[in-house]
């Protein structure tokens, strides 16, 4: 009984000095749940490629037994058990991996069967530009990995901070559409992505007003007359009714985002200050020569 | 069809000049509808303005700012809007009058389940945009031709096969399509965008591809109108009036099919028109198709033109939902109404 009681001061000193978790450890997910971790996770599967490439960041990547079907980088993540997408989850399969852990989505309907199942389940899910740096400690704190987890951020926010006094100074920012989807959708200033795209030195043509993914009426982005086109090539643009009007398709500024900053730039995770510096390059190439 | 309904189709002529107002007015209404959708959207042009488009645009001079938004975007938009709502309405309409059935509608024999399949493949597997109208232009058609071929008993097809095996063939063809949507998971917003329905990025071109099928299809549709009035009364009935039953059937799927195949594969399923805008036609004009099928042209026309308005406008935003939200209760209080007249 002294024993234990001078290992729990013990390790609640060290957890003071160099932050680590102490379990049993409860937070609040982000579908407002109260989940219990009992002890320090190590048989971890996560449902969601930006999770995956966090728990990486932080040196946990041995730790993962299984992940989604779209989780791809870093390459060893490749060679894990595929655990189905968010519209035809495995359940089966992720409880045969004898998971203590599982890091889900706020979407798709996994935490109930997983929780019967006898599986903690615990929902991260980064949304908004603050929410990536936020979430990346809670994750650090979850998997006892606090002070990596504050490094990791310093160091994303340092890489940022980089390419933005690049952008700063730019002479012009041109008016920029960013599409998503060619429905068409676009992303608004509020959401990450347009967090990174004006930090990219670009002014995006979307007000706050319609939305952070908002579906856009195609005759409001001929108004708006933007001097950049991204995430639809020239042929493309012109091929739609009216287009050939607007000035970034007169002037060959229709540009394709290449598939790998595609992927990246969808992943509210790790590699955000990459993101942030190919779509600068995107906007500014003058600037990386 | 009721008894009801059979006496207004003969006793017609007597009610003429009652129905002429109501139509004229319809057409007034269709009229105001397409000039308010040609102003009103996320930009706001006043009408002096959208004449003056209209002009510089017959005129050839070059266009600019909200005369490109005038004559390249919102013009051929809601003139899709008129052909396609035109379209579904009459070729509902004709279902409606064909199989003696008032839930037929444009649909009924495979035509969107094969339309959306076809589309489902092109932008899963990323095929140019272009190509996709195309792609389900072809599965459409394909799909009532599967349906024909599995309801023919000899040289017959009778309505109740027909519309079992096109409820069946389009089961099994949108389980293909939910499957490669599940596969293709990022690509799925694209592909239910064009489940919803879509005018988004009609074009000149497109209108101009559509419009030859739709006014060939519901042409004919309309010329069968009174050979469709007699088919009303029973098939025997009306081959002992001389009527070629089997013939006039199967010309009327082709017509309708054809019509209908090319308005989906252009702007996707929206739902509810070609079923509601006929029975509204019905109460108001009479079941006669000669009058029926024009006159839901005009509705249905009228009635696309003003959900697309709403689509784009509001946030709706796709205008299948905006047909099925409004269309089906203002249906629903039709229905009610009827009752207790």
């Amino acid at each position: 009984m002294k024993t234990l009681l001078t290992l729990t001061a013990v390790t609640l000193a060290l957890s003071a000095a160099a932050g680590a978790t102490s379990y049993p450890l409860t937070l609040t997910d982000d579908l407002g749940r109260k989940v219990t971790l009992k002890a320090e996770p190590k048989r971890i599967i996560s449902v969601l490629p930006s999770t995956t490439e966090t728990l990486c960041a932080l040196g946990l990547c041995d730790r993962l037994v299984g992940v989604d079907d779209y989780s791809d980088f870093p390459q060893q993540v490749t060679k894990l058990p595929k655990v189905g997408g968010l519209y035809n989850p495995n359940i089966e399969a992720m409880v045969a991996l004898k998971p203590d852990l599982v890091i889900v989505s706020k979407y798709g309907k996994l935490v109930e069967p997983l929780t019967q199942a006898g599986v903690t389940v615990l929902a991260i899910n980064p949304e908004t530009y603050d929410e990536v740096f936020s979430k990346t400690l809670t994750l650090g704190r979850v998997v006892n990995r606090e002070a990596q987890a504050k490094g990791l951020v310093l160091n994303m926010r340092r890489d940022i901070a980089r390419v933005e006094i690049l952008t700063k100074n730019a002479v012009r920012k041109p008016t920029t559409y960013l599409e998503i989807d060619p429905t068409p959708y676009s992303v608004g200033p509020n959401s990450f992505m347009g967090v990174l795209l004006t930090k990219a030195g670009a002014r995006n043509i979307i007000p706050a007003s319609m939305g952070d993914f908002p579906k856009v009426d195609p005759e409001f982005i001929v108004k708006a007359n933007p001097q950049l086109m991204l995430g639809l090539d020239a042929r493309a643009a012109a091929g739609r009714p009216g287009w050939n009007s607007i000035q970034a398709v007169k002037t060959g500024r229709a540009l394709e985002i290449p598939k790998e900053l595609d992927t990246i730039l969808s992943r509210p995770g790790p590699r955000l200050p990459q993101a942030l510096r190919g779509l600068a390059r995107l906007v500014h190439p003058e600037l990386f020569k | 069809m009721s008894l009801e309904q059979e006496a207004g189709a003969l006793s017609l002529p007597t009610r003429g000049p009652r129905r002429l107002g109501r139509t004229a007015a319809l057409v007034a209404v269709l009229l105001a509808v397409v000039v308010l959708a040609v102003g009103l959207g996320s930009v706001t042009i006043p009408p002096g303005e959208v004449l003056g488009a209209l002009w510089r645009g017959l005129s050839g001079a070059d266009l600019a700012g909200n005369d490109v938004i005038v004559w390249q975007i919102r013009l051929p938009r809601v003139a899709m809007g008129v052909v396609v709502g035109a379209c579904l309405a009459v070729c509902g309409g004709a279902f409606q009058g064909v199989f003696r059935n008032p839930l037929a509608d444009p649909y009924l024999l495979g035509v969107a389940s094969g339309a959306g399949l076809g589309a489902t493949v092109g932008i899963v597997a990323g095929w140019p945009r272009a190509s996709i109208p195309l792609v389900a232009l072809g599965a459409a058609l394909g799909a009532v031709a599967l349906t024909l071929g599995l309801a023919r008993e000899g040289r017959r097809f009778p309505p109740t096969r027909l519309i079992l095996a096109g409820v069946v063939v389009g089961s099994i063809l949108s389980a293909f399509s939910t499957f490669l949507i599940l596969r293709g998971e990022d690509r799925a917003r694209q592909v239910l965008a064009y489940t919803l329905g879509d005018l988004g990025f009609s074009g000149w071109r497109d209108v101009a591809t559509v419009l030859p099928y739709a006014v060939v299809g519901c042409g004919v549709l309309v010329l069968l109108g009174r050979a469709l009035d007699t088919l009303g009364l029973g098939d025997l009935t009306a081959r002992s009036l001389g009527v070629p039953v089997e013939r006039l059937r199967l010309l009327v799927v082709i017509a309708a099919s054809v019509a209908t195949a090319a308005a989906v594969a252009y702007v996707g399923i929206i739902g509810f028109v070609g079923l509601i805008v006929p029975h509204v036609v019905r109460l108001a004009w009479g079941a006669s198709h000669r009058i029926l099928l024009p006159v839901s042209a005009l509705l249905g026309g009228a009635l696309l033109v003003l959900a697309d308005l709403l689509a784009r406008t509001t946030i709706l935003s796709q205008v299948g939902v905006v047909t099925t939200l409004l269309g089906g209760p203002f249906f629903l209080w039709l229905l009610r109404r009827g009752r207790h007249e």
